[in-house]
C-alpha cells in the first residue's frame, strides 16, 4: 500500500512552503523517519522525515513552492 | 528561596516506590506523546498549531500523583502534558486533537480546547492567564460544598505579569480558596525572554504580596516537586489556603512548533536538553534499586502500543456531523 508524502503545516500561519530540496534520489529505499526532503517556510527550515519505509517515488518539484497538505510523492 | 517555610530534607514528603515508578510512566506517556505528535505533524497527516510540551514532563507527573480523579485541573494551550498526567484518556485526546467526533469535546474544541470533566481536566485555555480565575470558580465551589476536593491553576511565567494572576491571587488568599497556582517557568514567556518582561528575579516572590506562601522549586526535579506539590495540596485540602508555587523548567520546542528559536542562545537550548529530565530520572530509578530496566521497558512499550491506538483510533474516527455545529453552543430547543 502506497503512502502519501504530504507538505506538512509546521508552525501557526505556514500556509504554504517551499520543497527547497531532496535528500534522496527517487527510487531509493527509505526507513520510516529518514529525513528525505528539507522544507523552507517563512519562519524556518525543516527536514521532513519519511512516514514510511519502502521505494520513494518523486512527484514534487525541487525548488517550487507547494500548499500545505499538498501530496508531493509516494512511499511503496 | 520560599517566603514561608516548607519542609525540606528528612522532613519533606517522599513518594514510595511504586509512586515513583508511576511519575515516570506519566512523564514518559508525556515524552512520548509529544513525540508521536511532533512526528503526525512533520509527516503532513495532522495540521495543527501546536505547542510542545517537551522538557516540562516532570511538573504535572509530581503533581499528579498527590491529586484523586475528582480533583480539578485548569491549564493552557501548552497543557496537554498536565491533561495526561491527569489521566484524559488517550483515544478521546487524540480524536479531539483530529477534530474527531469521538473526541473529548466531539471535535470542536481542538487541541487549543481539551477538556475532559470525568477526569478533572476541566479547561484549556489558549487566553493567556485566563486559567487563574476559573480555577478560583471551581475551588471555590468546592469549598462551598465541602468536598475537600482541589484545584490546580497551571500557567506560564509570562502570565503572571497579567492582570487575572494578580487579582486571582488575591481573592484566592482572601477566601482561603483550595487552589494551588502553578506557574511553569520555562523562562520564555512566547518569544519574550523571562528578564525582559517580568520586574521580579523569581515570581514566587509575588506571593508575599497576597498574603500566601510562595516557592521557587526545579521544575525538572520529581522528588523536590512532589514534596512541594503534596504539602501545597495537604494545606488546601485542610481549608489553609492558596499557595504559588513557581516551578523551574525549559521546553525544548520552543514556543509554537516550527520556530527557528532565534530568541535563545544554541548554548541555553542544549544545555537544557543535556539535562532532560525523562531520561536522568530513568536512571536514578534503576540506580536507587526503585525499578529495573525491564520494568521501564516494559511500560514504555505499552505507552507507545497505547498511543499508536489512539492515534489510529482518532484517524479512523469521522469528523462531527453538521447538526453538531450548533449543539452544545446554544440552548436546545424546547429546554427552558
Amino acid at each position: 500500500m502506497a503512502t502519501d508524502i504530504i507538505l506538512p503545516k509546521i508552525g501557526f500561519s505556514m500556509t504554504e512552503g517551499v520543497l527547497a530540496e531532496w535528500l534522496v534520489a527517487d527510487g531509493a529505499t527509505v526507513t520510516e523517519g529518514q529525513p528525505i526532503f528539507s522544507l523552507e517556510s517563512d519562519k524556518s527550515t525543516n527536514e521532513v522525515e519519511s512516514p514510511a519505509a519502502g521505494v520513494i517515488k518523486i512527484t514534487g518539484v525541487a525548488g517550487d513552492t507547494y500548499e500545505v497538505g499538498a501530496i508531493i510523492g509516494t512511499i511503496e | 528561596m520560599a517566603t514561608t517555610s516548607f519542609a525540606t530534607g528528612a522532613n519533606a514528603a517522599q513518594p514510595d516506590a511504586a509512586t515513583q515508578i508511576e511519575i515516570y510512566r506519566r512523564m514518559n506517556l508525556i515524552m512520548q506523546n509529544d513525540e508521536a505528535s511532533r512526528k503526525i505533524i512533520r509527516s503532513g497527516r495532522l495540521m495543527m498549531p501546536y505547542y510542545s510540551q517537551r522538557g516540562q514532563e516532570v511538573i504535572p507527573s509530581a503533581i499528579s500523583v498527590n491529586l484523586n480523579d475528582d480533583d480539578k485541573i485548569c491549564t493552557i494551550y501548552r497543557g496537554i502534558h498536565d491533561m495526561l498526567a491527569k489521566g484524559v484518556p488517550l483515544r478521546a485526546l487524540w480524536a479531539e486533537i483530529a477534530g474527531k467526533v469521538t473526541g473529548t469535546c466531539k471535535g470542536k474544541g481542538g487541541p487549543m480546547h481539551i477538556t475532559h470533566p470525568a477526569s478533572g481536566a476541566i479547561l484549556t485555555t489558549g487566553i493567556v492567564g485566563s486559567s487563574m480565575p476559573i480555577a478560583n470558580g471551581l475551588a471555590w465551589a468546592a469549598k462551598l460544598d465541602k468536598t475537600r476536593q482541589v484545584t490546580i491553576a497551571n500557567f506560564g511565567d509570562g502570565a503572571s505579569n497579567i492582570g487575572a494572576f494578580h487579582e486571582s491571587l488575591n481573592l484566592a488568599s482572601l477566601w482561603k480558596l483550595p487552589v494551588i497556582f502553578v506557574c511553569q517557568n520555562n523562562r520564555f514567556a512566547e518569544h519574550t525572554r523571562y528578564e525582559n518582561g517580568t520586574s521580579v528575579d523569581q515570581i514566587s516572590k509575588r506571593a508575599a504580596g497576597y498574603g500566601m506562601p510562595g516557592i521557587t522549586v526545579d521544575g525538572n526535579d520529581p522528588y523536590e516537586m512532589y514534596a512541594v506539590a503534596n504539602e501545597a495540596i495537604n494545606r488546601a485540602r485542610d481549608g489553609e489556603g492558596p499557595t504559588l508555587i513557581e516551578a523551574m523548567t525549559f521546553r525544548f520546542f520552543g514556543h509554537v512548533f516550527g520556530d527557528d528559536d532565534f530568541y535563545m542562545t544554541k548554548e541555553e537550548k542544549s544545555a537544557a536538553m543535556a539535562a532532560d529530565p525523562v531520561p536522568l530520572y530513568r536512571a536514578k530509578l534503576i540506580a536507587n534499586g526503585v525499578a529495573t530496566e525491564e520494568t521501564l521497558a516494559a511500560l514504555e512499550t505499552d505507552i507507545a502500543a497505547q498511543i499508536a491506538d489512539a492515534i489510529e483510533f482518532a484517524l479512523a474516527s469521522a469528523p462531527p456531523p453538521l447538526e453538531e455545529l450548533t449543539r452544545d453552543v446554544y440552548a436546545e430547543q424546547g429546554v427552558a
